[in-house]
């Protein structure tokens, strides 16, 4: 009679190199996710409700999903046409500006916050000329979008950059060729095929800004964002009443991972 | 009319030119191995790279400094290029003035069957059919072609380049064809170009090209693999080592020549006959040998002959009817007949180019 088991169903096949390292692997993971499960198994539904219908969070939700939708549209109007010349461009010039862009994905946020408010402080002359025309730079939303667009639009110049280069060059000359010109190009042909890439960038740029907390607290402690606000109630009131806020994080983060695996395109991954 | 004037290109240590050429409303086969320069040649033409200099016009309207969409090239890469977000009518209906002309197109090129598809979901054949008909609806006054059959199967390819034998006759414009692939080009070309290491080392009809290579590197591209050096002995004749044979044109004698003798041209007989009366073929153009090897390459046979008593070893080709007849294998004993004709001679001043 012939063997009838073959190598991969023995013992031997099960308790491989890969089975090791996926448990050391989910040491990690559970590293993740015991935290989340346990701060939102730990607050009642009743008590969450009842925090985020109160005005200090009504206040906190509405300015971070006001401040976010302007940086994250800010980032996408000057972001996209930065994007799209680092993808077409060449030579040594695209080393250096991409490197830039990536500048403040690397810098601590209260960095960038102190960065910023060399330019745009109150004591500066763009802030004071902001000022006076009635558009203060620091302690309102603009400055929450300020600090959020420094620190949120890399993710929409780089993830834009990498959906305009899978677009193949081809495909605008031959646009190009059929007489259309480069604008029209763009509109019909690249933009389209690199949209859901932009728009994942786009949704990771929302969803960095909404939990901004380092550069938003240097340029604007008020009007408070969600982050800001969990840490003056964490300070004030102590972790308790923090919690309900933070769930409410968790769930724009966790749809903001819907959204970006819906479009198929989560560069994360 | 498309004309090239003194185009130079150079890049990443590549030397693209110069190039010369003038293209009436015929198709110009571009052939050349890789990197010898013929996508940039398109790619210059198209304006998709602008040359160091030199100039390029189109019915007498200046090209060079126009952008892309102001030159009126038609360009069919070789993947077709087709836009993945639309669907085949969509993409003809991108550069088509109206959907009267879409239709028109798709009964030429017969892809109606597909209109509503996505290019992911055709054929290599059907996306070539689709690109041309796209390009054509924009009415080009020239037409760029970047070898559009090459990734397609033996059979498709065969049928298209049928196919595209009678578009391009319909079309009054200049086309110019890309390819690296000799049947294509002398199927489809009136004229071919020969492209090397950046440059055009012979351009002529095809039939010329081919019998009449001018230097070592046409004759070896274009599958002659019967070359000898030779010097002509005054007359009519030429000396291959210790084989006279008779050319169809007087020689300079004492000349250093490369003799070329295309497998196609030459014929192989049995080892008994004897060339008849009036025969083209003079006797000492009649060689005797034994068949090294052979080949079976589908339509026709390549048989390797070694010369008694000479080092001469020639190929030539052979239909399966006188293969058969004339019982060809290994060992197997023939005679190699030469029309003068078929002796073609290189100067050496060229060859060595």
């Amino acid at each position: 009679m012939f063997p009838a088991k073959s190598r991969t169903d023995s013992g031997v096949g099960r308790f491989d190199w890969l089975s090791i390292t996926f448990v050391l692997g989910a040491v990690l993971l559970c590293y993740y996710l015991l935290p989340l499960v346990s701060l939102v198994v730990s607050q009642p539904p009743d008590v969450v409700l009842r925090r985020i219908t109160q005005p200090d969070i009504v206040s906190a939700t509405t300015t971070s999903i006001v401040s976010a939708s302007t940086s994250a549209l800010v980032a996408t109007v000057f972001g996209l046409p930065l994007a799209y010349w680092l993808a077409r461009a060449d030579g040594q010039i695209k080393t250096v500006v991409t490197a830039l862009v990536v500048l403040p994905l690397v810098l601590p946020p209260i960095v960038s916050g102190m960065v910023l408010l060399t330019i745009v402080g109150p004591e500066t002359v763009v802030g004071r000329l902001a000022a006076a025309n009635g558009l203060p730079l620091t302690r309102s939303v603009a400055g929450v979008v300020l600090a959020q667009t420094f620190v949120s639009s890399p993710f929409v110049v780089v993830t834009a950059k990498a959906a305009f280069e899978s677009v193949d060059r081809s495909l605008e000359y031959a646009s190009r060729s059929l007489g259309k010109s480069r604008f029209t190009t763009f509109r019909r042909v690249t933009l389209p095929l690199a949209w859901p890439g932009i728009l994942a960038g786009v949704t990771l740029a929302f969803a960095r800004s909404i939990g901004e907390f380092g550069a938003t607290i240097m340029l604007a402690y008020y009007p408070r964002t969600m982050p800001v606000q969990i840490w003056v109630s964490f300070t004030t009131l102590g972790l308790d009443n923090a919690f309900p806020a933070a769930v409410v994080l968790v769930g724009i983060a966790v749809a903001t991972l819907v959204v970006l695996n819906a479009l198929g395109q989560n560069p994360l991954e | 009319m498309l004309e090239l004037d003194a185009l130079t290109k150079t890049y990443a240590g590549f030397e693209f030119g110069p190039v010369d050429a003038t293209v009436d409303d015929e198709v110009l086969a571009v052939l050349g191995p890789s990197g010898s320069g013929k996508t940039t040649l398109l790619s210059v033409i198209a304006g998709i790279v602008a040359p160091d200099s030199g100039s390029v016009s189109l019915n007498g309207r200046a090209l060079s400094g126009r952008s892309l969409e102001d030159r009126r090239t038609g360009l069919v890469f070789q993947d077709g290029a087709l836009f993945p977000h639309l669907t085949a009518r969509e993409n003809i209906g991108y550069a088509a003035t109206s959907g009267g002309r879409i239709d028109e197109l798709a009964t030429l090129l017969e892809i109606r069957d597909v209109l509503d598809r996505r290019p992911a979901t055709l054929s290599g054949g059907e996306k070539q059919r689709v690109a041309l008909a796209r390009t054509l609806a924009a009415d080009p006054d020239a037409l760029l072609l970047d070898e559009p059959l090459s990734s397609l199967d033996a059979p498709i390819r065969r049928r298209l380049r049928i196919e595209l034998h009678a578009l391009f006759d319909s079309l009054d414009i200049p086309v110019v064809y890309v390819t690296h692939d000799q049947r294509t080009a002398t199927a489809l070309g009136d004229r071919i170009a020969i492209f090397r290491n950046g440059t055009i080392e012979q351009i002529g009809p095809p039939s010329t090209v081919l019998r009449e290579p001018e230097t070592r590197f046409v004759a070896t591209f274009t599958g002659n693999e019967n070359l000898f050096e030779g010097v002509a002995t005054g007359g009519a004749t030429v000396r291959v080592g210790d084989v006279e044979l008779r050319t169809s044109e007087p020689v300079p004698a004492e000349s250093a020549v490369t003799v070329c003798l295309h497998p196609s041209r030459i014929r192989l007989c049995d080892p008994s006959a004897r060339p008849a009366d009036g025969s083209e073929i003079h006797p000492t153009n009649v060689i005797r040998g034994t068949v090294d090897d052979w080949l079976n390459e589908g339509t026709e046979y390549r048989v390797h002959v070694n010369a008694a008593g000479t080092s001469l070893a020639l190929v030539t080709t052979v239909r399966p009817p006188a293969f058969d007849r004339l019982a060809i294998d290994a060992g197997a004993p023939v005679q190699v007949a030469i029309p003068p004709q078929a002796v073609h001679l290189i100067p050496h001043a060229q060859a060595e180019l």
